[in-house]
């Protein structure tokens, strides 16, 4: 082979090897990151369900359900540091301490970090017909609690009959909801806390068909280190466990 | 031996696939910064015929968790559905902007309207709307209330409105605010007085 044919050779092999090159980078990463994904995806989690093994409820207990949870953090507070699914389930976790102290019997629709989807909270406690659910979350903007009920801005009235439709299944027990939300809210000014009762179409609220509250603790900057964190949460469960106890004599939890 | 014009053909054929591999490259990485960047920070209006015309808006104000009242001129299509979108919009820009009243992720946008009989809206708004709006009671339901009111005083006859996310329905709007069902806009506005 002379000079100059070995020279074409020598630049056909270098041009074949970096085209080849090339079109492998240019594999579309979108499919790539996709298959790293699915290789990488966490193993399926057991389907959801709430924790606690079934057995003979008393005639009147509290449905706790601290929201979010697994994948769901729900919202990012303090500077994104801490997940409102923690906050949530610790606050759970006290107020069930609190309530039970106060001879309430309590149930939690979870007591880990796993995902429960809104419609299966809202079968769990549609199931277990409590006295009184009770959603706790935090989030922003402000600094204090809000305490809602129901809005039902979606609902048409339910027709009579022995089914209820499930986006209005709360329309028969909103009159107590939104006096346990009252009561509940009382007590919680009594902490000196800012306090808002409003209504909003929030679910599962509006798939139960018990008397059914959300709190909301919108923490300030400096409320969620030790150890305002504990005594502000402890006061929390404090007023809404005296809120229930009240609402409770006063008959405001029977639909 | 291989004749020569074979060798420059293969050579020719070689150095395509190679120019043709760097345009790749470089269109995908277009592609790439485009989607990560290239979103537009607010709205853009649609280029259909229609005039200036004075709208009322309902804003979301985080700061002190409130609902306000606000004018705006906004370029109004004669087309119902157009009308609702600009209006609807032109909230979003209100949110979009820095400083903004109540932050919602860039490319928050709405895609299209869809008329179901004279009175029923169905709203499809962009991934970023839901995916990458604030998670929390308040923050989704001042969301929702101000679109909803701003949708009702501008579009008249409008009574049922539903959200979409990219075509598809969502369970909640960022884990809380409903969005399977059609708010009803009288009784929107009656929850909207809260936050006045």
């Amino acid at each position: 082979m002379r000079w100059s044919n070995r020279f074409q050779f020598a630049l056909a092999a270098t041009a074949l090897l970096g085209g080849a090159l090339l079109m492998a980078r240019a594999v579309p990463r979108a499919q790539l990151s996709a298959n790293l994904t699915m290789q990488a995806a966490p193993a399926p989690l057991p389907s959801p369900s709430p924790e606690a093994p079934k057995r003979v409820l008393p005639e009147f207990f509290v449905m706790i359900d601290p929201s979010h949870g697994g994948d769901d953090k729900g919202a990012m507070l303090a500077g994104g540091k801490v997940a409102e699914k923690e906050i949530s389930l610790t606050l759970a976790r006290e107020l069930k301490r609190q309530l039970e102290e106060r001879g309430i019997a309590v149930r939690l629709l979870r007591d880990s970090d796993v995902n429960l989807s809104l419609e299966r909270r809202a079968t769990a406690t549609n199931e277990e017909r409590p006295g009184i659910y009770i959603a706790l979350h935090a989030g922003q903007p402000g600094k204090g609690v809000r305490v809602y009920s129901s809005a039902l801005a979606l609902a048409q009235p339910p027709a009579a009959g022995r089914f209820l439709p499930w986006e209005a299944a709360q329309a028969g027990s909103l009159e107590h909801s939104r006096a346990v939300a009252r009561i509940v809210a009382n007590e919680m000014r009594k902490t000196g806390l800012p306090v808002a009762t409003l209504s909003v179409p929030l679910r599962p609220l509006n798939n139960l068909i018990t008397p059914a509250i959300a709190v909301e603790w919108a923490p300030g900057p400096e409320d969620l280190r030790p150890p305002q964190a504990q005594r502000l949460g402890n006061m929390l469960a404090s007023a809404i466990a005296s809120g229930i106890v009240q609402a409770r004599s006063q008959g405001a939890e029977r639909p | 031996m291989i004749p020569r014009h074979f060798q420059i053909t293969i050579a020719l054929l070689l150095l395509a696939i190679l120019v043709s591999g760097v345009m790749v490259i470089r269109l995908r990485r277009g592609e790439q910064e485009m989607s990560l960047h290239g979103m537009p920070a607010a709205p853009e209006a649609p280029a259909v015929p229609g005039r200036l015309e004075q709208i009322r808006m309902l804003v979301a104000y985080d700061d002190d968790q409130a609902l306000r009242w606000r004018d705006a001129a906004v370029f109004m299509p004669a087309d119902r559905s157009l009308r609702a979108r600009a209006v609807l919009r032109a909230v979003l820009a209100q949110y979009l902007q820095t400083p903004s009243p109540h932050p919602l992720e860039k490319g928050s946008d709405i895609k299209e309207i869809y008329l179901l009989g004279d009175d029923t809206m169905v709203v499809d708004t962009t991934s970023q709307f839901a995916d990458g709006h604030p998670s929390g009671i308040l923050l989704e339901q001042l969301t929702l209330t101000s679109l909803i009111e701003t949708l009702a005083a501008n579009v008249p006859g409008v009574s049922k409105v539903k959200f979409l996310v990219e075509g598809q329905e969502r369970e909640t709007l960022a884990g809380h605010a409903d969005l399977m069902s059609f708010y009803q806009t009288k009784a929107v506005h009656e929850l909207a007085k809260e936050f006045e």
